[in-house]
């Protein structure tokens, strides 16, 4: 039996030349379904990377209640005190907590590739800004002194946008600013902000003790908790307080989301194209192999043989079609740098990230295709009457 | 039956290449068939019987020489009027009848108007009187695959005839039937030729159909010999 | 009989191959219908825009304030016809997921601007300046909620809260608004800047951004520089553009929405080219004998290119049409439920009128070669030499 449906598989990929061109269509065609799905796939896993990267287990972060994004919270310089005073919190040798109360600002700056006006996020950052994020290192320069025109910039906002290279002048509110220093977050969100000293920045834009939001370094698993009971017990505070990565995560979410929600109806859609074709291009084959499935069969080949023949043409022209996709996405997408609107109104600077479980998800669907477009052909090439067949 | 020359050909030369040999059908033939003639051409296989055919057909063209048929030296036409020549003046019966597949008896009957500029109801008249003639009026409806090959042999000639041509060129009209059918459609040649005075060359190998038409000639490398027979 | 029925016979003589020809080229154009409508719906703005209008933003970036005494000011600018100001609001209604776009404006002024896209009555319009904490609301909007005029609700801010702590205001609908352009979105509310401005804890006496009519859209880019020099080296530097500018340049922040369109449709325009092209250059191979036979009948090449060309064409728009149909259905039902998110989605006669451009050139392109080899074909290479 292997050694029959063998020697049919082999008739079959034999006769792929004669339908050369039909059998290319359906290649490219499934080449470029796992092209789309791979390409709205690896943005999603990018985008949803880049702010996974950016929140930390052991950083609460607090905003002002039904604000969700930093851009909208406000909060005053008493519940900055109060949170200090917070249980849970890492302090130093003199029993300050390392927390930074922030300010979150929106600027204008150039986008690179359209040239057009894009939300850049200004963040004043207090003394210890720096220190309650893991990861951050000034590759560049150095951090901004205290109390200056100083600016630090994230390598992603460098790249995407036009004029922050180390030493430029940028003006932002009625100041100039020096950008003084490069920094990289471990390919976080923070990438795409630029920091400045927080007293600075409320003076300069007008907001003097306002502030937006609050980071804390927490002390263990459970301080979170203490924190919160904290939070709720005091009617003055009444803020939002989550860990750093839940209020991340709930960003990334929903447009990771969308763009997942895009791109899978879309490579399905594209399928049954491309499912189309291939089953167009199967019944052809069967119908070209007719002289010879007929003739097999009547010198006593069973029908499994020629059922198998044509399920492994059209799986192998599928997954040829898959590979090719996969490897056209990788060569073009993967680390192709975007960026688009985040929750705080500003741009989140991500890079494409094509992982191998979404090239798996790419190959699968291509399989599906060939197995789908492969079977009903193979169950007419298997059913074939001899006679009928013999006549061509 | 007149004596004015339908087809005349004068100094026809046809070959062709294969491979590396160049093979002559035809060198300097000369033919003429008057109108209301009913001519079997019979010979071996490759004698040229189905290029003659082509050449009086204006599907082929000669070398040299001149094919003038119904009028028209047709060697001297372009492809687009030779088209509406042949829509004119040409019906064709082939050996595997060549029906369209997906239409009626009646629609494969009809194909030929469209070329005209007859209306609807025009078209439909014409129909009805081909199919008539070839005694399938019953079957106007029929998909071909739903006929005999008689009855698909007789669709045939009612499409070669509704444009009213003056020349019926058959190309083994029963090469593909059984002794009784071919009979049928002989017959009805013969009457055409007889009561409507279609002018017909019909090619065949088969010695009885040749006796249904008026003479016969023999074709043998390239060349005729003629063979009357007594009607 | 005529030409159609033999073009549409020949298409159908192998149903399921027909069939399968029209799935895909479905698949592509409902791919085209309803990523154009996705395109149209983001570039809305940019579509309903007038050309004399002029928005003046913070030059930092239009999230920042102005103060509200730039009304004034700018009013006075030669060739400014009227001006009107608004503060967003970040408005949600019960959940902070339900976000709502509302928007604290002036009266009168307001409704005068943007009169061109909305349809208010007089009687709305003098409810709204009448009634200090009235709303006016979209009809849209309403229906969403099922909000009738007469209803007093909260309605929360995400970043505002009252002097008393609240961050909901209570509002009273004073009147449901349509709309005077198709792609004008009635997703929204207005509420009194006054009651606002009197009752929020911080802000006081600022403004988002200001609309303004010029006098002639000639005169726009003289309007705008001397309002962005007025204001040079001052505290609240503006940035003036028009308004068609400012929407382009803000649904540019989410990325080149049109190159990805672009990309998917090419990607499903390139599969389809492939598929039926290849099929039907082996359909009409399958056919030279018939094609043959239609030569030696007395069809002219011509015809007969024009036959196959016909087939092509009619597959395309068989296909392009039920794809379009169902972009229509899809747009509609996702209208429903992201109408919140992203108004105005549906098929323009702009799209539909690309898209029958498209089938039309899919039938040509992909009948091309088969056509040619069928007017090409000699008789006598059809028919085999019987």
């Amino acid at each position: 039996m292997l050694r029959q449906v063998l020697a049919v598989t082999r008739i079959n990929l034999a006769s792929i030349p004669q339908r050369f061109w039909l059998s290319l269509s359906t290649v490219v065609a499934v080449g470029l379904v796992v092209m789309v799905l791979l390409s709205f796939l690896s943005m999603a896993a990018g985008f949803r990377r880049t702010l996974a990267s950016s929140g930390a287990d052991d950083v609460a972060i607090a905003l002002r209640a039904g604000a969700r994004a930093e851009v909208n919270s406000v909060i005053g310089r008493d519940q900055v005190r109060l949170l200090e005073d917070a249980p849970g919190l890492v302090r130093d040798a003199q029993g300050k907590p390392v927390s930074s109360a922030e300010l979150y600002l929106v600027v204008d700056g150039i986008k690179r590739s359209s040239q057009t006006k894009a939300n850049l996020p200004l963040r004043g950052i207090g003394e210890q800004g720096a220190a309650v994020r893991q990861g951050i290192r000034i590759t560049g320069g150095r951090m901004f002194a205290p109390g200056s025109n100083e600016v630090v910039v994230g390598k992603s906002l460098l790249r995407e946008f036009e004029g922050f290279e180390l030493g430029r002048t940028v003006r932002l509110a009625s100041g100039n600013w020096t950008v003084v220093g490069i920094f990289e977050a471990d390919g976080s969100v923070f990438e795409s902000e630029i920091w400045a000293d927080l007293p600075v920045v409320q003076s300069l834009f007008n907001r003097n003790n306002v502030f937006q939001t609050m980071r804390m370094r927490l002390t263990g698993p459970d301080a979170l908790t203490q924190l919160v009971a904290y939070n709720d017990g005091d009617p003055r505070l009444k803020l939002e307080v989550k860990s750093e990565k839940d209020y991340f995560a709930d960003q990334s979410s929903e447009t990771s989301d969308l763009i997942q929600k895009l791109g899978w109806p879309l490579a399905i859609a594209m399928a049954l194209g491309a499912l189309a074709g291939a089953l167009n291009t199967m019944y052809s084959s069967v119908a070209s192999r007719s002289v010879e499935i007929a003739t097999l069969r009547a010198i006593g080949f069973g029908g499994f043989p020629a059922f198998v023949g044509t399920l492994v043409e059209s799986l192998l022209l599928a997954a040829i079609g898959g590979v090719l996709g996969a490897l056209f996405a990788w060569l073009i997408f993967d680390g192709f740098s975007a960026s688009t609107l985040g929750a705080s109104f500003t741009q989140v600077v991500f890079s494409f990230r094509l992982t191998p479980g979404l090239i798996g998800q790419g190959i699968a669907l291509a399989l599906v295709v060939g197995l789908i477009g492969g079977l009903l052909p193979a169950i007419r090439a298997a059913r074939m009457p001899i006679v009928q067949g013999l006549q061509g | 039956m007149s004596d004015l020359p339908l087809v005349r050909l004068a100094g026809v030369s046809k070959g062709f290449v294969k491979g590396k040999d160049a093979i002559t059908i035809f060198d300097k033939l000369d033919l003429a068939i008057p109108a209301g003639d009913f001519v079997a051409v019979m010979g071996p296989s490759g004698s040229g019987k189905s290029t003659l055919l082509n050449l009086l057909g204006g599907i082929d063209r000669p070398d040299t020489g001149e094919v003038q048929v119904a009028g028209s030296r047709i060697d001297a036409l372009s492809e687009g009027e030779l088209s509406a020549w042949r829509a004119a003046h040409i019906g064709f019966v082939f050996q595997f009848y060549n029906l369209m597949p997906m239409l009626t008896a009646a629609q494969n009957v009809e194909l030929p108007l469209l070329l005209t500029r007859l209306g609807k109801a025009d078209r439909r008249r014409h129909v009805e009187t081909a199919l008539t003639i070839v005694n399938l009026a019953d079957r106007a409806k029929h998909y071909p695959r739903e006929m005999s090959g008689g009855q698909q042999q007789r669709v045939a000639i009612a499409r070669a005839i509704v444009s009213d041509p003056e020349l019926l060129l058959c190309d083994e009209p029963t090469g593909d039937l059984d002794r009784t059918s071919a009979d049928e459609i002989l017959g009805m040649l013969k009457a055409l030729n007889r009561d409507l005075g279609k002018t017909i060359v019909m090619v065949t190998h088969d010695p009885a159909a040749a006796r249904y038409a008026r003479r016969t000639l023999h074709l043998d490398k390239g060349h005729f010999e003629e063979k009357e027979l007594a009607a | 009989m005529n030409d159609f029925l033999l073009i549409r016979k020949n298409l159908f003589r192998k149903k399921l191959r027909a069939i399968l020809m029209i799935v895909s080229i479905l698949v592509a154009f409902a791919i085209f219908g309803v990523l154009a409508a996705f395109e149209r719906a983001f570039n809305a703005g940019e579509e309903v825009s007038e050309a004399d209008r002029l928005v003046v933003v913070n030059k930092i970036n239009f999230t920042q304030p102005l103060p509200i005494a730039y009304f004034n000011r700018v009013a006075a600018v030669e060739g400014v016809r009227q001006v009107t100001f608004a503060n967003w609001f970040g408005g949600y209604y019960q959940d902070p997921k339900n976000f709502t776009v509302v928007m604290a404006v002036e009266p009168e002024s307001y409704l005068k601007l943007i009169s061109t896209e909305y349809a208010f009555t007089p009687e709305m319009t003098e409810a709204f300046v009448r009634n200090r904490t009235g709303a006016l609301v979209g009809e849209q909007l309403a229906a969403k909620w099922g909000w009738k005029v007469g209803d007093r609700i909260p309605i929360s801010s995400s970043i505002f809260s009252q002097k008393n702590g609240s961050t909901a205001w209570d509002v009273t609908i004073v009147g449901i608004f349509g709309k005077n352009k198709p792609q004008a979105d009635t997703t929204l509310m207005l509420i009194q800047y006054a009651y606002f401005d009197e009752t929020r804890s911080f802000g006081k006496d600022t403004i988002g951004w200001l609309v303004l009519k010029t006098a002639s859209p000639a005169l726009n880019d003289q309007v705008a520089k001397s309002i962005d020099g007025m204001f040079a080296n001052s505290p609240y530097e503006t940035a003036t553009d028009t308004e068609k500018a400012f929407n382009k340049a803000f649904v540019a922040q989410l990325g080149n929405i049109a190159l990805i369109v672009q990309l998917v449709v090419g990607a499903a325009f390139v599969t389809i080219l492939m598929i039926v092209g290849n099929t039907m250059v082996m359909a009409i191979r399958e056919r030279t004998r018939e094609i043959a036979v239609l030569k030696t009948l007395g069809f002219s090449g011509g015809r007969v290119l024009r036959l196959v060309l016909g087939e092509t064409l009619l597959l395309a728009l068989i296909g392009g049409t039920a794809g379009l149909l169902l972009a229509w259905l899809a747009t509609r039902a996702m209208s429903q439920s992201l109408g919140n998110f992203i108004p105005g989605l549906s098929l323009s006669p702009g799209i539909v009128a690309a898209a029958i451009g498209f089938m039309v050139l899919l039938g040509l392109a992909t009948g091309l070669v088969p056509a040619l080899n069928a007017f090409r074909l000699r008789i006598a290479d059809g028919m085999g030499r019987g």
